[in-house]
Formats: C-alpha cells, structure tokens, sequence
C-alpha cells in the first residue's frame, strides 16, 4: 500500500508531466475547454427552462465523457512509444503494476475530477427527482462508461502504440456502439424489434438479460443512453412509478449496465497489465 | 563481472546474433564495433533485458538477464541509439523522476542528483526544460538519467552520433571518467576514430558474429603478423631497395617521401637482424620503426563489409 503512494509515475502523469500541456496543444485543450463549457451551458440552460430531471443531467455528463474520457486514456502508452521514452521506463523497478496504476490511475483521477466539476449540476436539477435509486444507477451507468472509455484507451494506446490510430479507433468504436449498432438493429428488423414485457420478479429479470443476448437487444439495452433514457420513467419522487415500470427494479436496471462496463474495464486493464509484462518483460 | 555466454537471437530465419562469448571486469570500456545492420544494437538490447535471447545467456555479477532481468535492470543503465525524453519538465523534475522510479530513497535524491548533474556538466541546467536543451546536452542528460542509480555496467549504444565535434569530445570525456569510476562500459559505434580514443577492450562484429574480441593492444599485437617497417635511409633509395628485397622476410616495399614500407613477415627477433645487417652493409639508417596499427587498420584486416 505504501510502494502504492509512492509511485512516482501516478503523481508526475498526475501532475509534472501534465504542466504545459496548456500551452504546447492550445488547440486540443481549448477544444476540451469548450466542450466543457458547453456542457455547463446547456445544463444551466435547460435549469432556466424548466426543471431538468437527474437524468437529463446525467446524459449531458455522459455526453462529455464520450468526448473527455477517451482524451485521459488515448496516448498513456502511445507516447512512451512515439517518443522512445518506454525503454528507459521498462528499465526501472518500477513493477507492471506501479506502471499500469500510474497510468490508469492518473485517468482515473481525471475522470473522478471531471465528474466533480460536473456535479453542481446534480445539485441544480429538480428537487423533486432526487430518487436514490435514478441517481446511484445512473452515477453507475456514467462513471462505468468513463471507467470504460479510460481502460480501453489505455490498452489501445498500449496495443497500437501510436497515439492517432488509438484515439480515432477509440471514437469510431464508440459511433458503432452508440449510434451505428442501434440504428441498424432497429433499421434491419423494423418493425419486429423484440420488446418483452419487463419481468415481475428477479428470477424473471435474469431470464430478461439472458433473452436480452440472445435476441441482440443488448445493442440497445447496454447503450448507456438508452439506459439514461430508460431510467427515466423511475425518476420522478412525486409521482408514482408506472407499473410498466416497476420492472425496471427487477432488472437492477443501469446498476448491470455499469457493473458491465466496469467489468469490461477491468479486463482491458488486465490485458494492458499483460501486454507490460510480456512485452516489458516485467 | 559480464560474463556473456553463447548469445543468440533469430528473427525468424534471420541470425541477427550468433552465440556471442566475452568477458567484461570494472573498469573495462568496451568498444563494440561493426558496420551497420551487424548485430551491435540487438546484442545490447539483449544484455539490457529489454530481448530475450533465442539461445544463451549472459551474467552480471552472476544474475542471470534471461532468467532474472528485474534483479539485473538496477544494475545496468542503458542509453539508447534513439532516445527520448519527457518533455514539459525541467532537468532536475526529470532526474527526480527517474530516482524515484529507482526507488532511491527521498533523502538521498537531492544528493545524488546534485552529484550526476555535476558528473554530466549539466549543473548550470538543472532548472531548464528538457526539451530546450541541445542535442548534446540531452545526450548527456540520457546518461545522467543513467547514472542515478549507480549501475555497474553501462550499455551505451552509439552514444556520440549525431552530436557536433564538441559534443562528441565531452561524451568521449564522460565516458573515459565513467571507466575510472570502475564502471563496465559497453559502447557501440561504428565510427572507428570515436572508440579509438578511449577503449580497453574492443569487439567486432559483422553479420551478427564477433569475429574477434578482447584487450586493443592484444588483438593489435595479433594482427601485426604482416608487420609494416618504415626505414628511411639517409642518402639514395634505390640501392636499399635491392638490398632488401632480397630478404627473405620482405614481402613488398613502398617507396613514399624518401622512406619505405617494408611488409615484413618476421617477428622482433628478424627485424633486430634486418636492421644489424643494413648497418654493417653501409647504410646509413636514420628511422627504423615498426608502423603501429590502429583501430582501422584492425577493423578492415578483419571484416568483409557483410550485414546480417
């Protein structure tokens, strides 16, 4: 635990290695900068409007975790390589899993700060949707797809050990996964898309995932928006949750979609801290 | 004490190096020389821990590279062909960096920065960034990076290139000072002259086997069975010439400036007599001296110009 603190590589990417990033890539970091903004001003816009609910806020801060998370991760490795920097790296004692945690661990706290900056907006969405249940579920679903993003983009930056491809191959998966997959699923089967009644009991809610896979309607039910989306009907504190709904708790919905990406997570960082000790013969 | 015991790698059917053999001591500056493409850079990337050998092994103060490399890394630094450095750090950050990564203890850092900053010349740069510092002072902040962990052996491959005559010379310095600190060093280059200057111990390589290796002045002495004597006689050439070339030790004779180069096969005891017998003929012998080889000389006697 305490080689843990210590790990230089967690405090200089954290901190020193980071310092005039500012300066040498003004176009990259004003972009985030904007897309930060915007976000910000969108949410305040829609708080003027009208009461927007948990969950419309938490769409918006997966919105820009689509967009930041994958600027944490995408060259961790990618510019040990380009820059000829990993040998003197591999060379030290410092161990996989100090260079794995250092890495990871410094995206991580990217993610936890960024989701920080995001959260007075939480405290500005409507009083009256504050259900524990919408709230936690979907702080799952969002920190779950950033923990994603984080991990993928490391073992991407790591595998394909060059900053461009990883990062575009990083956002292209993510137009196939959220936009291209569901709109073919919902495009090739038209009208016959499976909607299954939502399960009464929790037995019933495992049969429901597993039909789930097996009926392709993962591509959409594992879509963190459309989980956002979904999350929804179980949102408001001062109405009743419609019956239709009241499947949603059987199905732990939102809490699986982001134990998933989790685990998901876990297992590119298991394969990055693979790759280190294959290929950095550490 | 690098004890290297038959390394080989293959890269498919290629044999980039071919069951390498030497022995390296403290102290010992090791010139490892070849042409490009022979096998220079693959052979320290192995002893660097950072390729596995397909067969053989080496030992470093008896730690095995292939079977221990994480008990062998703190004991070597290692300077690459093409290096690079973190940039957006100041030269002090950077060694900082690298001391914690070699787990020096914080108390110690300050001190042993101050010492290799100093070591390298690179005091009056502490503060500056890295990336604004000059190809040669990088050069030297890679091997200060090197040095913070107080290595035995150092694996630097072809340290000088692309450095200005200046540059060059103070890497050469650094070098030199590293081998009297007891230091192994293992250089590459294929720029004769570079190693000529400051290597005990020389190994050339070509297509991927060390074709000889060992203390300069030995594999000299070993190549001098084809002497070269330079005579220079006072007065007219031309009958020294006939009287030599009807010695039977005098392969062939070139005139050039007034002198001549004699190819000569004896040994010491033959040229001792060549010189008696000219002197009681009458000739008047103002240099009588054997031609010393240099490290070109060496090179070219050796190798065929043949990459892997």
């Amino acid at each position: 635990m305490k080689r843990r603190a210590e790990n230089p590589l967690l405090s200089y990417q954290l901190l020193v290695f980071t310092r005039n990033r500012w300066k040498r890539q003004p176009l990259l970091y004003g972009a985030v900068a904007v897309s930060v903004g915007l976000a910000y001003l969108l949410l305040f816009q829609l708080v003027l409007l009208g009461e927007p609910s948990v969950i419309a806020v938490w769409t918006t801060i997966l919105t820009a975790m689509c967009i930041l998370a994958p600027l944490f991760a995408y060259n961790l490795f990618s510019l040990e390589y380009e820059k000829q920097t990993w040998e003197a790296l591999a060379l030290t004692r410092l161990s996989a899993w100090d260079i794995l945690w250092g890495k990871w661990g410094a995206a991580l706290a990217r993610i936890g700060f960024t989701l920080l900056l995001f959260s007075p907006m939480l405290a500005a969405s409507s009083p009256d949707t504050l259900r524990p249940y919408p709230l936690l579920a979907g702080a799952l679903v969002v920190l779950g797809w950033s923990v994603l993003l984080v991990s993928a983009g490391m073992w991407l930056s790591f595998k394909l050990k060059r900053t461009l491809p990883a990062a575009s191959t990083l956002y292209a998966g993510q137009v196939l996964l959220l936009m291209l997959l569901p709109l073919l699923y919902y495009n090739l089967l038209g009208g016959k898309a499976p909607s299954p009644q939502l399960p009464t009991n929790y037995i019933e809610g495992v049969w429901w995932w597993g039909q789930s896979l097996a009926q392709m309607r993962w591509i959409v039910d594992l879509n963190p928006f459309a989980t956002l989306a979904r999350l929804e009907e179980v949102t408001r504190i001062n109405q009743e949750v419609p019956d239709e709904a009241q499947g949603l708790f059987y199905l732990n919905w939102g809490f699986v979609q982001g134990v998933l990406y989790i685990l998901i997570a876990l297992l590119f960082a298991g394969l990055t801290y693979r790759g280190l000790k294959l290929a950095w013969r550490k | 004490m690098l004890d290297v015991k038959g390394l080989r790698k293959e890269f498919g059917e290629l044999v980039a190096v071919r069951d390498l053999y030497f022995q390296l001591y403290p102290g010992d500056v090791f010139g490892f020389i070849g042409p490009n493409g022979a096998g220079k850079t693959t052979t320290i990337k192995m002893l660097a821990t950072l390729l596995e050998p397909t067969a053989g092994t080496a030992a470093l103060n008896g730690i095995d590279i292939v079977r221990h490399p994480e008990e062998v890394r703190p004991l070597l630094g290692y300077m690459p062909d093409f290096f690079g450095l973190y940039e957006g750090i100041t030269v002090t950050e950077y060694l900082e960096f690298f001391a914690a990564a070699y787990r020096i203890p914080k108390s110690q850092r300050a001190a042993v920065i101050e010492n290799v900053l100093e070591l390298t010349d690179l005091t009056v740069k502490r503060d500056a960034y890295v990336e604004t510092l000059s190809r040669g002072m990088q050069q030297r902040l890679c091997l200060a990076k090197c040095l913070v962990h107080d290595p035995l052996l150092l694996l630097l491959d072809e340290p000088a290139s692309g450095l200005d005559p200046r540059a060059r010379i103070e890497i050469k310095e650094l070098i030199r000072e590293l081998g009297a600190m007891g230091k192994i060093v293992l250089v590459s280059s294929h720029i004769l002259p570079e190693l000529a200057d400051f290597c005990n111990k020389i190994g050339i390589i070509e297509k991927g086997e060390l074709l000889v290796w060992g203390a300069v002045d030995d594999i000299v002495r070993q190549l001098q069975a084809n002497r070269v004597l330079e005579i220079k006689p006072l007065g007219e050439i031309e009958p020294l010439i006939r009287r030599l070339e009807r010695e039977a030790h005098v392969l062939s004779i070139e005139p050039q400036n007034g002198s001549l180069y004699v190819h000569f096969s004896g040994g010491l005891e033959e040229q001792a007599d060549l010189l008696t017998a000219l002197v009681r003929d009458g000739y008047r012998i103002a240099t009588f001296r054997e031609e010393p080889l240099d490290l070109e000389d060496v090179f070219m006697q050796i190798t065929k110009g043949e990459v892997s």
